[in-house]
């Protein structure tokens, strides 16, 4: 009877179970929470970034007897000291948090777009469609990713907006094979089955039983998507083919290491990595309670 | 199986080509003039034609395809446009060097993340051991390869001074195998091999985890556990059972193994093949960029064949069709 009960007092919110349902898990896992409060915190960071900056990002600091302050240690005027070039360490890392950001959460949003697109059109309708794709991402799978990256990048010109396209070109395959083999389980249904022998369009199918169900898997390979973007921009930054025109941590790591300076100061060297760490790892910890709520051989007891 | 190897090898050549392909029309879209450096330095325009041609820059898309493709076929990469030698001289020795800090570095972190993972698989389901060893392997993952890189740097050869992290020692006038086996090129191994194994670790811990974790359920544990076998031995069946996923995940995962290498060798400085093709793009050295890259892909390509072999070795149920 309590069963009955507990039941029907859930039914009305069960059409949101897709969406409740894990973050419910994430909420439950400590890991994924303590992952989730960390994204937050970077993401309130970003957004108020210029507001909380001290300084011109590269402005170099001179001093009363007009020299330049070079590798200053923290003070109460540079909270993070200063860089080879009298640049305010603080303001550049802070402002880092909007360019990794932005770059991470961009870069994945259109992957998950085209990969949701690809793998259902795939998925869901087959035939040759299916065929073509597949063998698209056998060739695209064996492409070095860094490498390409680095080609691709260091040819086109090293932009922000070139660093998101070959993010793009890059992590759209695995997510279209991904989401597609979802959608090949989802599609043979018998719910399925039924809701098309009741006349029921593809485009009403696809809305209300296939997306709803592959939501777990989209949004598990969106949270990857923003750590594979988020590490591939910070790479190619720090190789020191990142946009010059703004300070991404990668970058600010790039000119520590070019100028020589990356074992003495400290102070320009740790905030970037700690950084990038905790940005990355948050992002694994959310992405492994969703794939541990996913499978069931998996949960614990 | 001979079937299956031969269309295996043929999808493989398949592969290959498609990625030549791409990176032909790469080179040919971007708004980058190869002989920009060279014009530079003064160069007539007569000159410039006959090194366009001589790089088989002229001519129609089609005839530059073939012509391409043709020189590929038989590995001529043709010229370096910065060392002003052939590529395959370029990029042969730092093959090599990439090759020894590589090979070491991914089996130990391969074999050393398989063991770690059936120890944290095989632990109480949320017990400490458990808990902090997923969390540490998450963390570890998380972390790019150069932080890695710096801070190995930073512990062992500034704070602690012990290890070399420049380089890879002074060749002291030797050739050939001679050079790798002296100590101060060792000493110069230790640091870029560690880096790669912990950069490499986590991912196997964790797969070897899930599927321990997984298969600790299955009924032939319980049988081998009720035949009265020690807990340590019942604990290696279920590793055993699941290092065949881990195999099949450990050749693709290459692919984005050789990016971290990429980033590895440049923290160390180590004159490998990423290195190089970093360099060469930021020289606009195109026949050294093109060659290094299409390297790259051909040993993913490679491993990805081997993977498919090795398990149906590993596993008898795989049937080859």
């Amino acid at each position: 009877m309590t069963t009955l009960v507990k039941y029907t007092k859930q039914s009305p919110s069960r059409r949101w179970s897709w969406l409740t349902d894990p973050l419910a898990a994430l909420i439950r896992d400590r890991f994924a929470l303590g992952g989730l409060i960390i994204l937050a915190i970077f993401f309130l960071i970003a957004i108020f970034a210029p507001l909380i900056a001290t300084h011109p990002p590269f402005e170099s600091a001179i001093s009363d007897t007009g020299r330049l302050m070079r590798l200053q240690p923290p003070s109460a005027d540079h909270w993070l000291g200063t860089t080879t070039f009298g640049q305010d360490v603080f303001s550049q890392f802070v402002l880092g948090f909007r360019v990794t950001l932005m770059v991470g959460v961009l870069g994945a949003i259109a992957v998950g777009v085209i990969s949701t697109l690809f793998g259902v059109i795939s998925g869901y309708f087959g035939g040759w469609v299916d065929d073509v794709l597949m063998r698209i991402t056998d060739i695209a799978l064996s492409i070095p990713t860094l490498p390409f990256a680095i080609l691709a990048v260091g040819l086109l010109g090293p932009s922000i907006n070139n660093i998101i396209l070959v993010i793009v070109l890059l992590f759209w395959r695995n997510g279209a094979r991904i989401i597609r083999s979802a959608v090949l389980t989802e599609r043979e249904r018998v719910y399925v089955k039924w809701a098309r022998t009741a006349g029921a369009s593809h485009v009403h199918i696809i809305r209300c039983h296939i997306l709803p169900n592959v939501f777990r898997v989209i949004f598990l390979w969106v949270t990857m998507s923003v750590a594979f973007a988020v590490l591939t921009e910070a790479s190619l930054s720090f190789i020191g083919l990142g946009d010059p025109s703004t300070t991404s941590w990668g970058q600010m790591l790039n000119t520590a290491f070019t100028s020589g300076n990356l074992r003495s100061a400290w102070w320009w060297v740790v905030p970037p990595s700690l950084a990038l760490v905790m940005l990355i790892s948050s992002l694994y910890l959310v992405g492994r309670a969703f794939e541990e709520h996913a499978n069931p051989r998996l949960r614990a007891k | 199986m001979r079937a299956y190897i031969l269309r295996r090898l043929l999808q493989s050549i398949v592969v290959v080509f498609a990625v030549t392909t791409i990176m032909f029309f790469i080179f040919r879209i971007v708004p980058a003039d190869p002989t920009a450096m060279m014009v530079e330095r003064g160069m007539s325009e007569e000159a410039r034609q006959a090194l366009l041609k001589e790089w088989g820059l002229t001519g129609s898309l089609g005839t530059q395809y073939v012509s391409y493709i043709k020189n590929l076929m038989v590995f001529d990469f043709g010229e370096s446009f910065f060392y002003k030698k052939p590529v395959w001289d370029v990029l042969l020795p730092r093959i090599v060097n990439t090759l020894w800090i590589a090979v070491p570095g991914l089996l130990m972190g391969a074999a050393i993340g398989a063991g770690l993972g059936m120890v944290v698989g095989w632990s109480k389901r949320g017990s400490a051991t458990e808990r902090s060893g997923i969390l540490v392997a998450t963390i570890i993952r998380g972390t790019p390869s150069f932080i890695i890189g710096i801070a190995l740097l930073a512990i062992f050869s500034s704070w602690l001074g012990w290890l070399p992290g420049f380089g890879m020692g002074d060749a002291n006038g030797k050739t050939g195998i001679a050079r790798f086996l002296q100590g101060d090129f060792l000493i110069h191994l230790i640091l870029p091999v560690l880096a790669i194994t912990i950069y490499f670790l986590p991912e196997n811990l964790l797969l070897m985890r899930s599927g321990v974790a997984e298969n600790r359920t299955e009924d032939y544990i319980e049988l081998v556990r009720a035949k009265g076998v020690s807990n340590s031995r019942v604990a290696w069946h279920a590793g055993r059972n699941s290092l065949l996923p881990l195999i099949t995940w450990l050749f693709p995962a290459l692919a984005e193994t050789i990016a971290g290498i990429v980033v590895i060798e440049i923290v160390f400085s180590w004159p490998g093949i990423g290195r190089e093709l970093v360099m060469a793009v930021t020289r606009q050295d195109f026949p050294l960029a093109q060659a290094a890259f299409f390297l790259l892909a051909v040993m993913i390509v490679v491993a990805n064949f081997a993977a498919d072999l090795t398990y149906g070795k590993l596993d008898p149920r795989v049937v080859y069709r």
